[in-house]
């Protein structure tokens, strides 16, 4: 079996993985048109503050494709891809015939159309020669603008504010985070990262980048100009759609996939970034631009291609874990509701200082939460989201401090372990029993259960 | 591979078993002077309330663990031979972005986070349970008085 695979991130690199894994025989290659090793993107802007070496970006071992004997074409962009031919064409005239093909191409920057984005000093936050440029003008300069406050433009102010640069937020929400966050935890974590220098201009877009060759400042749609010697343009990302289309498979925003993760057209799945798949916390048809979401997608696209048959559920689209300066962050699911979405919902939420929850609920199911200060246990509350569990006997305790695994262990004794091991099959039968006190006293003695 | 297992019934909530974790997890080995350590070591099992019962919650070292999949810095990995999960070896490269903490559907992965230093110098990282690698037996094992927590050779696989 002959198995290709476009792109070398998240989700190609783990297909590649889980098909060795299975299929020990099988020919695998995989093309990236970085001509880099895998490396994480999630972690460069980590680089850029010199938390990390280059060296840490690479998270698979240096020689992962060699010792997995899987051929990587890296340096190598995909340009064509022939459906009944089976095969696919690179930029370096390479034609390479497949018998399944994953199509795991990423997203890409969104640029905002502006006049002078291509001036010197301008950047996305993307790839790895984006962060070395990023390194490079930062050396250079005092002062920078990022455009957009999501994630990639957050973190890439907090590592700029870090390396000693003022750094101006331009956000056209009026909240950071607004894809993830509600407004309330939307200025802890403003607030939070204030202290550590970062500035925010809230409600505002940027009309232009002005300077000769390089950047020199932005122009505001109020007028006012901001100096700055770098520009990051973090206005979102597009799912890379360009290969599929010219192939002729189904795409929307992303690529349309099954719950298998098939393509419109037989032995072609995608994963990654690239996707649009159901998420369950909405119901509809979502993109999702995250390294866990990613790596899931590629292993059960994997586990697909080598014919396992196995249904991938339970995607999330959001799902985000942050920490910028010292307050930790997670969003997942939905976790706005707006009047349009209709009188389903309810909002539960605590707020004490800093620390804020936030849970989301429609009927008896959570579909959302938004934890900030106090992240611990949020896995339990995501896994109730992801696997659409019904709450109801717990509906007064969820936002309880010790609310935990434990209480739905306790309910459901024997049913519930997420598929996985269960560590308490030796529990004895007293555990539920009223008079559960006395009866340990008399196990102790070792006179048995009665 | 080594799982651990709760008799759930015998327990009395005294979190001895986390107080070893603790020391056992510290640089002195000790629990009295773990607290003066930066950054202070955080149990990685956890004894909970339920209503008035507690239950101790134990790392699985699950067979498709989500916590390895969550990982974007590649650190938490499952040793392929003997079945433990953990990012203990690699904690180097682990950055506290916390997914592994929203992933964990037991809520087993604690944090060790450290935000008394300066804007420039917090220290974040994810803590779980390792099997105490360098031992025999897990301190949690050997702490519990009511035989509580054990730990057996159980098939991957075979509960699913």
């Amino acid at each position: 079996m002959k198995y290709v695979i476009i792109g070398a991130s998240a989700a190609g690199i783990q297909a590649a993985q889980d098909l060795r894994n299975i299929d020990g025989k099988a020919e695998i290659t995989v093309i990236s048109k970085e001509p880099y090793a895998p490396y994480s993107r999630c972690l460069l802007s980590r680089f850029i503050d010199g938390r990390l070496p280059e060296s840490a970006l690479y998270y698979k071992t240096g020689d992962f494709f060699k010792t997995g004997g899987i051929e990587g074409l890296t340096g190598e962009k995909v340009v064509g891809v022939d459906r009944f031919a089976k095969k696919i064409r690179t930029d370096k005239d390479r034609s390479l015939a497949y018998d399944r093909l994953l199509i795991a191409a990423g997203a890409r920057p969104r640029v905002p159309s502006m006049p002078g984005t291509g001036l010197e000093g301008v950047f996305s936050l993307h790839g790895l020669d984006d962060a070395l440029g990023i390194i490079k003008r930062a050396k250079e300069v005092k002062e920078a603008v990022v455009a957009g406050a999501g994630f990639v433009g957050l973190e890439a102010a907090w590592a700029l504010a870090k390396r000693g640069l003022r750094v101006t937020v331009v956000e056209k929400c009026q909240q950071i985070l607004p894809n993830q966050l509600d407004r309330t935890a939307g200025s802890i974590i403003q607030k939070d990262l204030e202290e550590a220098g970062v500035n925010f201009v809230l409600d505002e877009s940027l009309t232009e980048a002005g300077g000769c060759d390089a950047i020199e400042s932005v122009t505001l749609a109020d007028n006012s100009d901001l100096r700055c010697g770098l520009l990051i343009l973090a206005t979102g990302i597009r799912p890379e759609t360009d290969l599929a289309l010219g192939a002729g498979l189904k795409t929307d925003r992303g690529i349309i996939v099954d719950d298998h993760l098939r393509t419109s057209f037989t032995d072609i799945w995608a994963a990654g970034d690239c996707i649009e798949i159901e998420d369950v916390s909405t119901g509809r048809r979502s993109t999702s631009a995250t390294w866990f979401n990613a790596v899931l997608q590629g292993k059960y696209a994997a586990y697909n291609m080598a014919g396992l048959n196995k249904r991938y559920t339970g995607s999330v689209g959001i799902q985000n874990a942050v920490q910028f300066h010292s307050l930790p962050a997670i969003s997942f699911g939905k976790t706005q509701v707006s009047p349009e979405d209709g009188q389903d919902y309810k909002v539960l939420s605590v707020k004490r200082d800093r620390a804020y929850k936030k849970l989301v609920l429609k009927g008896d199911r959570i579909v959302g939460m938004i934890f900030v200060g106090d992240i611990s246990r949020s896995g339990f509350y995501a896994a109730l989201i992801r696997n659409g569990i019904d709450i109801k006997v717990y509906k007064d305790k969820l936002l309880d401090p010790d609310f935990s695994y434990a209480h739905f262990k306790y309910a459901y004794f024997k049913q519930e372990d997420f598929g996985q091991y269960d560590p308490y099959f030796k529990t004895a039968e007293c555990w539920d029993h009223p008079e559960w006190w006395e009866l340990r006293g008399r196990c102790m003695l070792a006179e048995g259960c009665k | 591979m080594k799982k651990l297992t709760v008799r759930a019934e015998r327990c009395t909530g005294c979190k001895r078993c986390e107080i070893a974790c603790i020391e056992e997890h510290s640089g002195a080995k000790s629990y009295g002077t773990s607290v003066k350590e930066t950054p202070a070591p955080k149990t990685r099992i956890f004894v909970e309330p339920v209503g008035n019962r507690p239950l101790p919650l134990v790392c699985r070292h699950c067979q498709d663990a989500l916590c390895v999949s969550a990982c974007m810095a590649g650190c938490m990995q499952k040793d392929p031979v003997t079945g433990v999960v953990t990012n203990t070896g690699h904690e180097q490269k682990c950055v506290g972005c916390w997914m592994c903490v929203m992933a964990c559907p037991y809520g087993v992965i604690n944090m060790s986070l450290d935000s008394a230093g300066t804007a420039q110098a917090v220290f974040a990282q994810a803590v779980k349970c390792d099997l105490c690698p360098k031992r025999g037996t897990p301190a949690c094992v050997e702490a519990c008085p009511n035989e509580v927590l054990g730990v057996e050779e159980i098939e991957e696989g075979v509960y699913q």
